[in-house]
């Protein structure tokens, strides 16, 4: 069986869009797609018009799993894509400061990893993925393992991000309260083979406040017809 | 502190309480007076003050190969079919390890040589290399390699492919992901087969001593002779230099691996 079959949506510039689903619908493997780790079986992916073959350029991938590396400090961990790149020296020096200022790591940019806690992790990983400022970021449950409160830390931290560079932002995620508070539109997926089953344009203005918005009563009826909807997903999970 | 005190205590007294007990028990005659007759004859074990006296003399000038000579012919030997014998397991292993057709390809070579004895080599060796520490290195070499080489081969083959992932879409190229990701994920795998591949490079050099002779010089072949004059305390000085050298060399290897895996919790505690 395949994971998704006729699936097909456009993303706009600047578009912060989040696909929500039950587990094993095809999400991530939507997002492997996009970044050119899967090739599609039948149909296409294109970027610009151009269609997707490998790793594309200008596209960042923030993982669910810790991809930190271990043996790198935080500071060259940064600096990875930099160093890819062939900036060094001075340059690179710079650019990694202001990401370390950006993502609030003064003090621990000589930390390994392991000294650190998972969501300082995820916040290297992002930083790291941001320095080289790609213009479509594809995210993969990147806040899925934090706890609540780091969670949502983390969100306000994107948002803000977001908000000064404004990149195409492709969001998986299985927590609709994360998908309502970052996206401007979200994706509901069927269960296995996934398909599109609803797509939901989220009202909220910019810039949102990750806690009061969850007072608002755009983000109640959002969740309330989101779930209504993944709710029929999951009975006839239950039911097979 | 107190902790690390009492341990050096009781590693102290459990050294004299050998030393004296082995002084003692070589001393005593079992019927008489009479010469040879002992409970335990220093004959075959010696005895630590006869030892100490041979290890003196030794060092001296007296003997025309010394116990520093020999010493360090064994070092010297050691280090070189370490150095060498990591070098190439460790290439070929990351080489092996990524690339899957080759791996299949050389597999049952690599597993028929490994299983060869190493000692049964020693003669062909020899007659290749002759003498000298060429053989010794060679030897040594043919141990290290397939130790370090399996281990880095399974390291390469199990880095973890959302790094790889990660690199790529940092704009990586190939040579920037064996060299940021894959070599030094493999190296911690390679730093776990560093200790048993002095003790086994060690081991092949004085396993080549043993046949070397004296142009092959070392402990090895200070171990050899005394068989030859059964000398006892000779054999024990050799024995007791080699079981220095281990630890020396333990120790070395160990701060270099805290050095460079410093990035992992274990070795931030100990250092």
């Amino acid at each position: 069986m395949p994971a998704v079959s006729g699936v097909s949506f456009e993303i706009g510039d600047e578009e912060f869009v989040a696909i929500v689903g039950p587990s094993g619908c095809g999400k991530s493997t939507i997002l492997n797609m996009i970044g050119g780790l899967v090739a599609p079986t039948a149909g296409a992916i294109e970027i610009d018009g151009r269609p997707v073959s490998g790793v594309p350029a200008n596209v960042g991938y923030v993982f669910q799993k810790d991809t930190v590396f271990p043996w790198r400090s935080v500071r060259r961990n940064i600096a990875l894509g930099l160093e890819y790149r062939g900036i060094r020296g001075a340059a690179q020096a710079r650019r990694v400061a202001a990401a370390v200022s950006m993502a609030g790591l003064e003090g621990f940019e000589d930390a390994f990893p392991a000294t650190l806690s998972g969501g300082m992790r995820q916040r290297v990983a992002l930083v790291r993925t941001l320095v080289v400022e790609p213009e479509i970021l594809l995210m993969d449950e990147p806040f899925g393992a934090l706890d609540l409160h780091t969670k949502l830390d983390l969100h306000a931290e994107l948002l803000r991000l977001w908000g000064e560079r404004r990149q195409t932002v492709v969001f998986i995620t299985h927590d609709l309260s994360e998908a309502i508070t970052l996206a401007d539109r979200i994706v509901v997926m069927t269960r296995r083979p996934g398909r599109i089953k609803m797509v939901y344009d989220v009202k909220l203005p910019r810039p949102r406040d990750v806690i009061r918005l969850r007072e608002t009563d755009e983000y109640l009826r959002a969740y309330g017809e989101i779930w209504h909807v993944l709710g029929e997903e999951f009975a006839r999970e239950k039911a097979r | 502190m107190r902790y690390r005190g009492s341990v050096l205590f009781w590693q102290l007294l459990i050294l004299v309480v050998l030393l004296a007990s082995w002084e003692w028990l070589t001393g005593i005659k079992a019927i008489s007076r009479t010469p040879g007759l002992y409970w335990i004859d220093p004959f075959f074990i010696s005895r630590p003050s006869l030892i100490a006296r041979r290890f003196a003399y030794l060092l001296s000038d007296r003997v025309r190969l010394n116990l520093w000579q020999m010493t360090l012919s064994t070092v010297q030997s050691t280090l070189w079919g370490f150095v060498v014998g990591v070098s190439t397991g460790f290439v070929a292993g990351l080489v092996l390890g990524r690339n899957d057709r080759l791996a299949r390809i050389f597999e049952p070579y690599i597993v028929a040589f490994n299983s060869l004895p190493r000692i049964a080599l020693v003669p062909l060796i020899t007659m290749i290399f002759g003498f000298g520490l060429v053989a010794k290195i060679v030897l040594a070499w043919t141990i290290v390699f397939f130790i370090v080489f399996f281990n880095t081969f399974q390291g390469a083959r199990s880095v973890d492919a959302d790094l790889i992932h990660s690199a790529r879409f940092l704009g990586a190229s190939e040579r920037q992901v064996m060299r940021t990701v894959i070599i030094p994920s493999a190296l911690a795998w390679t730093f776990a087969s560093l200790t048993p591949s002095i003790s086994f490079a060690l081991i092949g050099v004085v396993v080549g001593e043993f046949l070397g002779g004296e142009s092959g010089g070392g402990l090895g072949y200070l171990i050899i002779q005394s068989l030859g004059t059964l000398n006892a305390a000779d054999m024990m000085v050799a024995l007791l230099t080699l079981g220095l050298i281990g630890i020396v060399m333990a120790l070395g290897i160990k701060q270099v691996e805290t050095r460079l895996l410093r990035w992992r919790p274990e070795y931030r505690k100990s250092a």
